[in-house]
């Protein structure tokens, strides 16, 4: 961490996921699912609720077998990797660690383990501004500074790939704005972040890249842009005017659905911006507001995902 | 070795070990004073009314000074290695009852090896456990045998050969307790279910076991060994009493019971989904 660079062991930090499927007894909470995450990026890790994300992470980390299938970082398994910490940080629970230990000790526990010097234990604990808490027991810890403590431990190997499991969940506004610098200056510094969560404004802030999910299944997969690019289809444009009704006469002409919102705008579908600008300028029609309205994150994710029941 | 380290700091790092100091302790103290009592009628029955007749063979040998004097030396015996198999079983379900599993097998994926450095981890601390009740017990015993006219019979090799295999059902109850954590993972489950065992194991099956002995035959006795309670009682007594078997027999059977336990335990762990 000190010097920022990343250690090279973890060969480059990609994560393949392939094939990989789980079934419990009828339900396949897992179908088939592929994906890769590149190194370098944020990749926001998407879906409903019971699409599976915990349970493909938890694949991934070999705490959970899959059916079938292959998830790898840096082309190998967890399970194959010498000192998996010094490759892999995970982040996956906010409660897990003894409630009566302190911060400090939950630390040293997995710093013998892992064979890391004790004193990584301080030095991660200062990373994410948790020294004061240090000798504080976990069971007096708020949700987010046990986020906060699930992140140092995950910080302890100095790790090429970062792993987490929705990490937001109980952060204040605060917090998720120190989280959200803290993943993308990671990132920066050439690291594998893979970050699961349903907060999709939250993901559109952090993401580089997305993967969304549901069902068990890959629903799409790419840079954020792109995947909210690719349904452009659904452009709308806001527009304030004096003169609604002519508006909507001229606009009629250019096969565009017009929809009254309730505080007086008016809201254009199926022609673009400009169109509606030049249609009000030879209609002599006063506009006081002309807003191209981008889909968003959580719009197409709506979209992608609608009708596959979450609850299977 | 990292992962014995890391075990023993999990421990030592809350509060359970202490507590069970401090429950073991008094525990000590009564077996100490229901050995006094019991040593005293052994010596002498007359002074606590029995009759001369009422003695059997078995009290008989009982009375011989180098068997009180094991006794003595191993006191606590019988709650304490119940107290170091909890702390075996309390080893295990911590980390499930603590959601700790998680952090447990991502800085170590390779489960047998975490399950082998809580069996070693645990076997520490049940010779920890040993070691303070001998202490205790060589600072005590010879007051008591002194008091009933015996010598301290601690140039007897048979005493010495007591305490040493009392260390030895230490260690092999905390790995029986680990065993069983593994085998049950529900942290209350595992412990009331492995207090029931040890108690109603010693007491249900020693009267069970008398029963059919007087119906079929002294030969009844010897299936006291199967009994993991009773198999750990026949470890300490100084000689080989006439109706028991011999005492190496009980640690055999014993270690059988921890290495089957072990096994087992670690053969569900490295398939479970940890989730």
């Amino acid at each position: 961490m000190s010097d920022g660079r990343p250690s090279p062991a973890a060969g480059n930090g990609q994560i393949v996921v392939s094939g990989l499927t789980k079934v419990y007894g009828t339900v396949r909470a897992v179908d088939n699912l592929s994906f890769t995450v590149e190194p370098g990026r944020v990749t926001g890790f998407l879906g409903p609720n019971g699409a599976g994300k915990t349970t493909t992470l938890r694949m991934l980390l070999n705490l959970v077998t899959p059916t079938s299938g292959t998830a790898t970082i840096g082309g190998r398994r967890y399970v194959d990797l010498a000192d998996p910490l010094r490759h892999v940080g995970a982040v996956l629970e906010a409660s897990s660690a003894h409630k009566s230990r302190t911060g400090i000790n939950h630390l040293r526990v997995i710093c013998a383990a892992a064979g890391l010097p004790r004193q990584r234990a301080d030095e991660v604990l200062e990373l994410v501004g948790l020294t004061p808490a240090a000798k504080r027991r976990f069971k007096g810890y708020s949700l987010g500074m046990r986020q906060r403590l699930g992140i140092a431990a995950a910080m302890l190997g100095d790790p090429q790939v970062l792993i987490l499991d929705e990490p937001a969940n109980g952060l204040d506004p605060e917090g998720i704005r120190w989280m959200r610098s803290f993943l993308k200056g990671l990132a920066a510094q050439g690291r594998t972040v893979l970050v699961s969560s349903h907060l999709l404004s939250e993901m559109q802030l952090l993401a580089d890249d997305v993967v969304i999910i549901a069902a068990g299944r890959l629903v799409r997969q790419g840079p954020v842009e792109a995947v909210v690019g690719s349904m452009t289809r659904s452009v709308r444009v806001r527009v304030r005017t004096p003169q609604p009704d002519e508006l909507v006469a001229a606009l009629a002409e250019q096969n565009a659905r017009v929809e009254r919102t309730e505080d007086g705008a008016l809201v254009i579908d199926g022609v673009d911006a400009p169109t509606v600008g030049r249609t009000a300028l030879t209609a002599k029609i006063e506009l006081h507001e002309l807003t191209p309205e981008r889909p968003d994150l959580e719009g197409v994710f709506l979209e992608l995902t609608a009708g596959k029941a979450a609850i299977r | 070795m990292r992962l014995v380290r890391s075990e023993l700091l999990k421990i030592r790092t809350t509060h359970t070990w202490w507590i069970f100091a401090l429950i073991a302790l008094p525990l000590w103290g009564i077996t100490l004073f229901f050995n006094y009592i019991s040593s005293q009628f052994l010596v002498d029955p007359a002074s606590v009314g029995a009759p001369e007749a009422a003695q059997s063979e078995e009290l008989r040998v009982a009375a011989d000074p180098l068997n009180i004097a094991s006794n003595l030396y191993t006191n606590g015996q019988f709650l304490g290695v119940m107290i170091v198999m909890l702390l075996g079983i309390i080893v295990v379900t911590n980390e499930f009852f603590h959601q700790t599993a998680t952090t447990t097998f991502l800085t170590t994926p390779h489960r047998t090896a975490v399950v082998l450095g809580k069996l070693v981890a645990a076997a520490l601390l049940g010779l920890l456990f040993w070691i303070v009740t001998a202490a205790l017990n060589l600072a005590v015993t010879p007051l008591i045998l002194s008091d009933l006219g015996l010598g301290n019979q601690l140039d007897q090799g048979a005493v010495w050969q007591a305490i040493a295999l009392n260390g030895l059902a230490y260690l092999l109850w905390a790995v029986f307790g680990v065993g069983f954590g593994v085998l049950i993972r529900s942290q209350i489950g595992a412990t009331v279910t492995g207090i029931l065992l040890y108690l109603a194991g010693y007491i249900g099956a020693g009267l069970f076991l008398a029963q059919l002995a007087q119906r079929f035959g002294d030969w009844i006795n010897n299936l006291q060994l199967l009994v993991p309670s009773l198999a750990s009682q026949l470890m300490t007594t100084g000689t080989d009493l006439p109706g028991n078997p011999p005492r190496w027999a009980g640690a055999v059977v014993m270690v059988g019971y921890a290495v089957v336990a072990g096994t087992i335990g670690t053969l569900i762990m490295r398939r479970r989904d940890i989730s």
